[in-house]
């Protein structure tokens, strides 16, 4: 029994074409996405009733565009959710809750994005002065203006690395463990195998962090499909239920001052996200854990209970255990970091194909439970699947 | 010579103080009167107890490094000719968490750094506003 007042159910998933090259129109990409969701639901745009989106900057078209595109006769709950939240997971994250509290019936959420959104590289024209919060990081070189947050995970990769005395071959085992499973997903961007040297030698974005510490800047774009899991029965797939859910925050939510400096709100967001849950970490077949930087992973492992703090590596150990055929199979489509950069419904969605046994090359044998999570430090979220 | 081009902060009524105090060479940061909890960056009420009533005190300026980037690669047409440039992320005396993000100045490039080393502040003129900044603190031993 789901933790919602109404339970819910993922019916549909689905994606664009994913490029490193080319600029493929953001219209096209999401239409793609969107009718390639309706479509693995067995559902038409006549079907649904709310459309969320999760906009990082102004390419993607918005919730009342698609619903036009899709012959949406008319939408009950919609909007486009700015990149304050949880990544891409909030647009899931709030068709779960509309779903649920009944405000809609059958919902699309999506995220679609081009390689120039998010930095890539390269010095932005920026302000000569800066008032607000920002005023006490952009004059020192980080923030908003500044390369976002990239700063900021380099202090959090060094710091956690100080504070545990490890070595930098922990978020290491997070990139190549991402490109192992990439080798087997089709859809990957990344799909050749990198070994700990490969990222030892990767060159420093801002050091200590490394680029193949970050994600990769692709073109495309995701959906999925959400309705009641009562409604779920009657249609294509086998449902996969939205067990639990939670966004967290941590305390004292900020990027550089957050008060737990190395996790943010991941404590707070497994720990609400376990107590919520018919099932426990034990029971999980599959992770699929937000990598837009390794540090977060490593932040999430922890978070989840799978070892303490700072003891990420001794639990890793060679990486064997989060590759396939590990006992713990983390990022199975290759994450952001070799998948591509979609943001957080691309985890969503990759858990549910393996909750349905769909992934071939890299299906998890007899997966019945998943955990996802998105976003990181003041923005997370997760969520707890199962298979009925 | 050029002019720096680096970006200026833009004090506020919440924020005024800190930066006048860094004009006169001294490290500035308001309290609250209710928890009396330091607080940075200055905002409109205390995170610790929502006070809003604070003090300005001057802290030692003494802290030890939380943590530290290098920046090489220009984020910002501002700071190309700032390169390469410390981030640091430093832990003052006066209160466990209490952190304020500044630069690394006074050190050539190539200086070891660790976190946990000591560090003292100093201040840089930037055009009109005076910045804090941090740099290693002298050894004792």
């Amino acid at each position: 029994m789901s933790s919602l007042s109404r339970s819910v159910a993922i019916v549909g998933v689905g994606y664009s074409e994913l490029t490193r090259a080319g600029e493929p129109n953001p219209r096209s990409l999401t239409l793609a996405a969107a009718k390639a969701a309706l479509q693995d639901a067995g559902l038409n745009g006549t079907d649904l009733d709310g459309i969320f989106e999760y906009k990082f900057g102004p390419e993607s078209p918005g919730a009342q565009e698609v619903a036009r595109l899709l012959g949406v006769p008319d939408l009950a709950a919609f909007a486009d959710i700015f990149p304050t939240g949880p990544s891409g997971l909030a647009s899931a994250l709030v068709g779960v809750m509309a779903v649920a509290s009944g405000a809609c019936e059958t919902v699309l959420v999506f995220r679609c994005l081009t390689r120039a959104a998010g930095y890539q590289g390269g010095a932005a024209e920026g302000p000569e002065t800066v008032g607000g919060h920002e005023q006490f990081l952009t004059p020192y070189g980080s923030g908003l203006y500044v390369g976002g947050i990239l700063v900021d995970v380099a202090l959090k990769k060094r710091r956690w690395m100080a504070e545990y005395s490890r070595p930098e071959e922990d978020f290491g085992r997070i990139a190549v463990n991402a490109r192992r499973w990439a080798v087997r997903n089709p859809r990957a961007v990344l799909r050749d195998e990198l070994t700990m040297d490969d990222y030892l030698s990767s060159r420093t974005i801002v050091e200590p962090l490394r680029l193949l510490d970050c994600d990769y800047p692709i073109s495309g774009a995701v959906a999925t499909v959400i309705t009641t899991a009562e409604r779920a029965v009657d249609l294509r797939q086998r449902p996969v239920v939205v067990d639990a859910m939670t966004y967290a925050t941590g305390k004292g939510a900020d990027w550089t001052f957050d008060t737990d400096f190395l996790y943010g709100g991941t404590f707070d967001c497994a720990e609400r996200l376990w107590r919520r849950s018919s099932v426990t970490l034990e029971d999980v077949d599959v992770a699929q854990l937000y990598d837009g930087f390794t540090p977060v992973t490593v932040s999430w492992l922890e978070a989840l209970g799978v070892c303490g703090r700072g003891e990420f590596g001794d639990w890793v150990g060679d990486g064997t255990r989060i590759g396939p055929g590990g006992d713990f199979p983390l990022n199975t489509a290759g994450g952001q970091l070799a998948e591509g950069r979609l943001h957080g419904i691309s985890f969503l969605n990759e858990a549910v194909l393996q909750l349905r046994g769909q992934c071939e090359d890299r299906q998890v044998p007899d997966a019945k439970v998943a955990v996802v999570t998105s976003g990181l430090y003041p923005q997370c979220s997760a969520m707890v699947l199962t298979a009925e | 010579m050029s002019a720096d081009r680096r970006p200026r902060p833009e004090p506020d009524s919440i924020t005024k103080f800190h930066w006048d105090a860094a004009a006169d060479r001294r490290l500035m940061l308001h309290r609250c009167r209710s928890c009396s909890r330091f607080q940075y960056p200055p905002d409109v009420t205390c995170v610790h107890c929502q006070g809003e009533v604070f003090e300005h005190v001057e802290v030692s300026g003494r802290g030890t490094i939380y943590s530290y980037a290098l920046v090489e690669r220009p984020l910002h047409t501002g700071f190309v000719d700032a390169l390469p440039y410390i981030v640091l992320l430093v832990e003052l005396v006066e209160q466990p968490g209490l952190r304020i993000l500044t630069n690394l100045v006074g050190a050539s490039p190539g200086t070891p750094l660790a976190c946990g080393m000591p560090v003292e502040v100093d201040f840089e003129d930037r055009g009109p506003v005076t910045l804090p900044q941090f740099r290693l603190a002298p050894t004792t031993s």
